[in-house]
Order: structure tokens, then C-alpha cells, then sequence
């Protein structure tokens, strides 16, 4: 077993974890977190396979992905604090105006 | 195989799990940032200098500031979210996890292991990058040479995401 496949593994793992505590957890917060996780373990997997290709086109993806994450929990963010003005608790079985 | 990567793969693999249990949401938020910044040791340790740095200013600084910033503006340490499921959604969801990493370490198996001599490597190996002025050098150079219209794309995208969330944060629309 060499290094990239160590992180190949880790990365898998992370990933799974974080789509655990994206249906798991019950707290809106909770679920950008393991959105987070997730975008987390992707960047691994790409940094890991490009440089074990020898290319750096993964690193360059990773730049932008982490760019696009930092935009996305922003508005995540003021989302939630809406959601807490408005129904007073960020639990995600609260927000069921849309509910038929 | 360097032991200094296992250390910190078992530390990140740790803390995910922690985050995962953990009942304050704080908690959460102090694992996902020991996560982040293993994951920025990883990239240093392989040679990703540029990466490595973005991830701890932008992902470790940035974000993960503004996720503890919100946790203790919406103050939710009373109402600390706990597994209020029956145990068999928790048993069939962790069930699916093992089902999903066994899926990707299948995949890793068949299409990457199996065939790893017959994948052709790019022209940047290491001795190439550094011969050709470091890991950065090489990465910035082609972010404003080959990539330069999706960074400013990117930007405009940020600039868009500013606004939204300044529009989103006010309290009413008048």
C-alpha cells in the first residue's frame, strides 16, 4: 500500500462520514458542516490522483473548488440565520412551510 | 508509505467520527476544523504547497470562522441536536456508509490498482516541477495562463455570492 492509495482510502472514508452527518444529523448547521466534509474528502481525491499522474490539472479544479465552497457556505450561512429568524430554531423539521 | 501521512490520516479519520457523534454543535464545528487542517498537513507532506496554503487560509481560516461565528450568534448550545431517530434508521444509515466506502474501495481496486502501469502519467512529475521553479510557480502560472477565464468567472461568482448574502442577512426588505 503506498501513500496516494492511504489517501484515496481517506478520502473515502471522510466521505462517508460526511454523507452520514448529512442525513443524520437534525440541525441545519450540521448539515452545511458535512457538506463541507464532503467537498473536503473530493479535493483529497483529486489532489491525490493528479499528483500521482503526474498532471496538475486536479490542483487547479481543487482552487476553484474550494473558492466555490467558501461562496456556498456564505449563503448557506445568511440562509440559516433567515431560517432562524423565521421560524425561531434551525432544526430541519421546522421549516415545513411548504409541507402539503 | 510515510508514517508521518498514517499519523495524520488516523487523527482526521478520528475526528470525522467525532464529528459525527458528537452531540454540541461547537464540538462538530472544532472536529471539522482538526479535519481541515490534517487535510492541509496531507497536501504539504506530498508536495502541494499551494493547495496546502489555500486550505489553511481559506477552508480553516475563512469558513471555519464564519460556521463557529453563526454557531454562537444562533447560540445553540440549549438546543443541541441529539439522534432523535429510531436506532434502526441509525443502524440502516451507517449500513449504507459501509456499503458506500466498500463501493468506492471496490472502484479504487478494479480501475486504478489493477491497471496502474498502463496509466500514462502527465508531463509534470516532481522532477519536472521543480525544475520548472516549484509547485506554486507552476500552478499560478497556469491559473492565469490556461485557466485565466475560469478565475475570472470565479470571481464574479464570489462577488454574486457577497451580494446574496448581504441581501439574505437583512432583516426585511423595505
Amino acid at each position: 500500500m503506498t501513500n496516494d492509495v492511504l489517501i484515496q482510502l481517506l478520502a473515502a472514508f471522510l466521505f462517508t462520514i460526511g454523507m452520514l452527518v448529512v442525513l443524520l444529523r437534525r440541525d441545519t448547521i450540521m448539515v452545511l458542516m458535512g457538506i463541507e466534509l464532503l467537498l473536503n474528502a473530493a479535493n483529497i481525491s483529486l489532489v491525490a490522483f493528479s499528483k500521482s499522474g503526474g498532471m496538475i490539472d486536479g490542483q487547479l479544479q481543487v482552487f476553484f473548488i474550494i473558492t466555490v465552497a467558501a461562496a456556498e457556505s456564505a449563503i448557506g450561512l445568511s440562509i440559516l440565520v433567515n431560517l432562524y429568524r423565521n421560524f425561531g430554531s434551525i432544526q430541519t423539521q421546522s421549516a415545513t412551510t411548504l409541507k402539503g | 508509505m510515510s508514517p508521518v501521512i498514517i499519523v495524520l490520516a488516523a487523527i482526521s479519520a478520528v475526528l470525522a467520527v467525532t464529528m459525527l457523534i458528537a452531540k454540541n454543535p461547537i464540538t462538530s464545528a472544532l472536529c471539522l476544523l482538526g479535519v481541515l487542517l490534517m487535510t492541509a498537513g496531507i497536501y504539504g507532506l506530498i508536495g502541494e504547497h499551494l493547495i496546502a496554503t489555500i486550505q489553511l487560509v481559506v477552508y480553516a481560516g475563512a469558513i471555519m470562522v464564519l460556521f463557529i461565528f453563526s454557531i454562537m450568534l444562533l447560540n445553540l448550545n440549549k438546543e443541541s441536536s441529539e439522534f432523535k431517530d429510531k436506532p434502526g434508521i441509525f443502524i440502516g444509515a451507517v449500513a449504507m456508509g459501509l456499503g458506500v466506502f466498500g463501493v468506492i474501495a471496490f472502484a479504487l481496486n478494479e480501475h486504478f490498482l489493477k491497471h496502474r502501469q498502463e496509466i500514462p502519467t502527465g508531463e509534470f512529475t516532481s522532477e519536472k516541477v521543480m525544475a520548472l521553479g516549484g509547485n506554486s510557480k507552476v500552478l499560478s502560472h497556469a491559473l492565469f495562463s490556461q485557466f485565466y477565464i475560469s478565475f475570472e468567472v470565479i470571481s464574479l461568482a464570489l462577488l454574486i455570492a457577497i451580494v446574496g448574502a448581504v441581501v439574505l442577512a437583512k432583516r426585511k426588505f423595505d
